[in-house]
């Protein structure tokens, strides 16, 4: 007899048929449970190792083993005369149809639980995590109604109800950008963004969209070198599908070679129409690789274009794995909801995404710079452009609130400084601007000119330094001082006018700045900075040494 | 940072720009001053802000031939000083406060737009009655301003070419009729303007009988009416009438104009042809239309040029409805040698829609988008006073905006389908505006008809008249 026909006979296959079938669908049912019931994760890793380890014990167990009318007996001490096996396959048979049975219902509920309707919401889960937070000017306490919570998996949402309108503005913060690349990979971050657009196990690609817009909802997402955020906006009607789109890519991205070449070409293509047919970006991209020697914010979060047609599918997966993870998360909801029904979605949807191993950390520190540095672009060119790079600060360093008065004294608006002394009196440029880049790691305090055509930049570069050593000798006066914090009070305001300011201020406070509260805090910190202050941050980093300056012009011999 | 999803953007922005509104309009009140001038005031308390819009008729279409950008240089120079204050002084009033305010010509009108904290209502209308009523129109600013609006022109046509495209695909269009002026002039003709034709188009182009003041806000909406009439009761008319514009000339496609970048790594393009309206009566049926043809992520352009082949960052196709007819186009880019390849697959969909139309499915789908988003257009208060600016503008009631959904919602595949058939160009008349390396694609772009170029550093939009 072979060894095959005995196998057969002890049923030794149908017990292993179903054992297979009867452990999937328990595994299957503590998914639920814990999705469901709020189980830990431990459970359900429990049940599959326990389900595994039994498998070759109910293997031996059933060759070993025959059930005869008498009970349990070694297969080796039942006389085969009198053998009941034939009678127990039959058993068996039975069991295995049963359990297909419920499989193929579990199956199929496993594709409509997430359409199931949300049980009405139970009186609100989430504490509220801020109580009662020093009055800031205008009564900015928090507003009670904002609640947060942190989920087993690490998730961190913040719920901003607001019935203005009737719809809702969702904004994910996932804490992978241009910082977390290295040679090779430049650019991989802000690829992801577009691939996340791009099908998962579960919806072919460009299902997410159309489903989205069918129920009446839009997105977009942006990637900086600090995070990539994913905005919807939608009318609270569409709210458990939008939950359940984004659950699901968040759970199951699907990687289709085809779709990964063709998304390279159109990042490329936006490249082109930013970078390489657009001076302004050109001259940026290499001003952010001068200025940073050490640190990855040196990389264009565009990608090096060696490395956007060389990345491989490793690499995307890889990174998903790392950073598109809950705890890597801050899931921001304002508009027309109620935070009891945000937390029952959100179990439901992101629940069940497990937890990863945090992110490498970014190590590296851009060390002092010790000097001036300077470069040129020469190319096709009507009007040179000036930009000059200072190294700040971290979004959370108290200096960087500072600095943005400065910013506002010095390029914000007609009256402002830069702007009177270049444009207005010695007409060095047609415009100038300033920003300050606000992330984790120290970025760059920005100012760049745009000027007349034919003229020489060493005009302007003298002029700007000018004010701003005439700032660090005699500060700001007490009118500009007025007039930016004004600026920035009715920025505040600007900015929760919608529930699409809302989402994106109370996320970035929340990712950025050590808090959503520090939102509200905001416009008493603004009211608390002095003159002096702000002359001592001017002082620490509008100096030469810190500075890097590029040039942009038109190649020798075809000036205009 | 980086945004991926332009056409997802532009379709939010469409649905903005069209008066849309939080389902209904709120209530406001409207009064008409003896002099003509249109004030219309509504109350929204959530946040200690106040929105202003006032819209002036005339704009670009009122510049004299040769003489473009007149309408803008003077929207500029209003607020360079006017009444007791000077440009500095002016502009400091405006940011001391943390004020925006902006003062632009469009095509049909000039635009002031303010944005205040309520507590400095008082202040924001003397401003903006400062720089209608008494503009100083100073000279040295004039010839400022004047130098500066050519470099920026030069300045723009280095960055990012599709910027551009609007602007010489008016000009190409309409040719010399007032639609196809350019909004900034050019440097051409901004150069030929002298101080006397600012003055002139102020005293001319500027008046009550061409204001509409929309505010809309943190405000007592009795108290600000009282305020407006006011600082505007006893504001002259201006000294022009509007009259009729002349007809539009016909589009006579096809047609190319190749506008040579040299060293473009893209190739960027407009195609399109004469468009409608903006009282176009089956405005909900061509919204629908636009959305599934173009105006959405989804859209036919997007998923044939951007999803399924990677051709181009984006495609769309934009709808400007002016009072008198305007245009309809697609516009995309794609890397230089696919030039014909991305324009090739632009006009088969454009033929797809023409010969099948939208079925049932999609239809919904576009309803619910648009649906969807609605609200999101009239939400803050500086939408809401752009919002009842436009509809006096264009003489339109509040139904345009209050039964909007309504009318979506009636939307039938059969009811699109002569909408389609007649708002969509001819896919063999069509005007071809390709901005590109003209060396690499001047050969290839010649099988789309008969082609004009100009290069980039062309300081005209338009190609002069032979």
């Amino acid at each position: 007899m072979s060894l095959y026909s005995e196998l057969r006979r002890r049923n030794v296959f149908k017990v292993a048929s179903l054992y297979v079938i009867a452990g999937l669908l328990l595994i299957w049912f503590t998914w639920v449970a814990r999705t469901q019931f709020g189980l830990p994760f431990w459970a359900e890793e429990f049940v599959t190792v326990l389900v595994i380890v039994g498998f070759p014990v109910a293997i031996i167990f059933a060759w070993v083993y025959e059930v005869t009318p008498t009970g349990l007996k070694k297969a080796v001490d039942v006389d085969q005369t009198q053998s009941i096996v034939f009678k127990t396959g039959q058993k068996l048979n039975a069991a295995i149809m049963v359990t297909v049975g419920l499989a193929i219902v579990a199956m199929v509920a496993d594709r409509l639980l997430p359409d199931l309707a949300v049980p009405p919401p139970p009186e609100p889960e989430p504490e509220p995590t801020v109580t009662d937070v020093a009055d800031a000017a205008l009564g900015g306490a928090v507003p009670e109604e904002i609640m947060s919570w942190t989920m087993a998996n690490g998730l961190r949402v913040l719920v901003w109800p607001d019935e203005d309108i009737p719809n809702v503005a969702m904004y994910n913060f996932v804490r992978a950008g241009g910082r977390n690349e290295y040679p090779g990979i430049t650019g991989i971050a802000h690829y992801f963004e577009h691939m996340m657009f791009n099908g998962t196990s579960r919806l072919e690609p460009g299902e997410f969209d159309r489903i989205m817009e069918a129920n009446g909802g839009a997105n977009n997402a942006y990637t900086s070198n600090d995070v990539t955020v994913y905005q919807d906006w939608f009318p609270r009607t569409a709210l458990e599908v939008i939950f359940g789109l984004e659950g699901d890519r968040f759970a199951n991205l699907a990687f289709d070679d085809e779709l990964i070449e063709s998304e390279r070409d159109v990042v490329f293509s936006e490249r082109r129409s930013r970078v390489d047919d657009n001076n302004l970006g050109k001259l940026f991209e290499q001003m952010v690789a001068t200025a940073y020697v050490a640190h990855p914010y040196q990389f264009p979060v565009l990608g090096w274009p060696s490395d956007i047609v060389n990345w491989t599918r490793e690499d995307l997966e890889a990174f998903y794995r790392t950073y598109y993870a809950p705890n890597n998360l801050t899931l921001v909801v304002a508009g027309d909801v109620s935070a009891a029904e945000i937390f029952q979605l959100t179990q439901n949807y992101f629940g069940p995404i497990p937890p990863q191993d945090p992110p490498p950390p970014v190590r590296t520190v851009e060390p002092p710079q010790e000097g001036e540095r300077r470069l040129v672009i020469e190319t096709d060119a009507q009007t040179p452009l000036l930009h000059i790079a200072f190294h700040g600060f971290r979004a959370a360093d108290p200096e960087t609130l500072a600095m943005e008065l400065l910013l506002k004294v010095l390029v914000d608006g007609n009256s402002s400084r830069l702007h009177r002394r270049l444009v207005e009196d010695d007409e060095l440029a047609i415009s100038i601007d300033g920003f300050q880049q606000q992330g984790f790691d120290p970025g760059l305090v920005y100012v760049y000119l745009t000027l007349p055509a034919g003229t020489d930049p060493a005009a302007a570069e003298a002029a700007v330094f000018d004010e701003l050593a005439a700032l660090i000798a005699d500060g700001v006066s007490d009118a500009e001082l007025t007039k930016a914090k004004n600026i920035l009070l009715a920025d505040f305001w600007r900015d929760l006018a919608t529930i699409d300011g809302k989402a994106e201020a109370l996320g970035t406070f929340e990712v950025f700045h050590g808090g959503f509260e520090r939102l509200f805090e905001r416009p008493a910190a603004v009211d608390a900075l002095g003159a002096d202050a702000l002359r001592q941050v001017a002082e620490r980093v509008f100096q030469r040494r810190n500075a890097t300056i590029g040039v942009l012009r038109a190649r020798a011999g075809d000036e205009s | 940072m980086i945004a991926a999803r332009p056409a997802a953007v532009l379709g939010l922005l469409l649905l903005c720009g069209f008066a849309g509104a939080a389902v209904e309009l709120p209530p406001a009140e409207r009064v008409v001053l003896d002099n003509g001038a249109v004030i219309v005031v509504n109350e929204k308390h959530d946040v200690p802000l106040v929105g202003i819009e006032v819209l002036i008729r005339g704009g670009a279409v009122r510049d004299p031939a040769g003489k473009e950008g007149v309408a803008a240089l003077t929207a500029s120079l209003l607020e360079r000083g006017a009444g007791e204050r000077d440009a500095l002084a002016f502009a400091a009033a405006v940011e001391s406060v943390g004020g925006r305010l902006s003062v632009s010509a469009d095509l049909e009108y000039i635009r002031v737009r303010g944005e205040f904290l309520s507590r400095d209502l008082e202040l924001a209308l003397e401003l903006i009655g400062d720089l209608i009523t008494g503009p100083r129109l100073l000279p040295d600013e004039f010839d400022k301003l004047q130098t500066r609006r050519i470099e920026a022109i030069r300045a723009a046509k280095d960055r990012d070419p599709g910027v551009l495209m609007p602007i010489y695909a008016a000009g190409f269009l309409f040719g010399d009729h007032p639609y196809g002026n350019p909004e900034t002039g050019s440097e051409t003709s901004l150069g030929e303007l002298g101080h006397a034709d600012v003055s002139t188009y102020y005293e001319n182009e500027i008046g009550a009988d061409r204001l509409i003041i929309a505010v809309s806000g943190d405000i007592a909406a009795a108290d600000v009416v009282q305020r407006l009439t006011d600082v505007f009761g006893g504001f002259r008319a201006a000294a022009e009438s509007l009259g009729d514009l002349p007809p539009a000339p016909g589009s006579d496609g096809p047609r190319v104009l190749l506008i040579d970048k040299p060293g473009a790594t893209q190739t960027y393009f407009w195609i399109g042809g004469p468009g409608v309206a903006i009282d176009y009566p089956a405005r909900a049926e061509l919204d629908v239309a636009n959305t599934v043809f173009g105006g959405r992520f989804t859209s036919m352009l997007n998923t044939a040029l951007r999803v399924e082949s990677g051709l181009t960052y984006g495609a769309r196709s934009t709808l400007v409805r002016p009072s008198s007819p305007g245009s309809v186009g697609i516009r995309s880019f794609t890397r230089t040698d696919a030039t014909v390849e991305a324009i090739d697959m632009a006009l088969g969909v454009l033929r797809r829609l023409k010969t099948d139309g939208l079925d049932e499915t999609t239809l919904e789908s576009a309803q619910n988008y648009i649906r969807g988003l609605f609200p999101t257009g009239l939400e803050t208060a500086a939408q809401l006073a752009a919002s009842f600016a436009e509809l006096e503008f264009y003489g339109l009631d509040r139904s345009f905006t209050d039964g909007y959904l309504e009318r979506i919602d009636a939307v039938t595949v059969e009811s699109l389908g002569p909408v389609i058939a007649a708002v969509y160009p001819d896919p063999d008349a069509l005007l071809f505006v390709i901005l590109g390396d003209a060396e690499a694609i001047r050969e290839p772009v010649a099988r789309y008809g008969e082609a004009v170029e100009l290069a980039i550093t062309d300081p005209v939009f338009r190609v002069p008249a032979p």
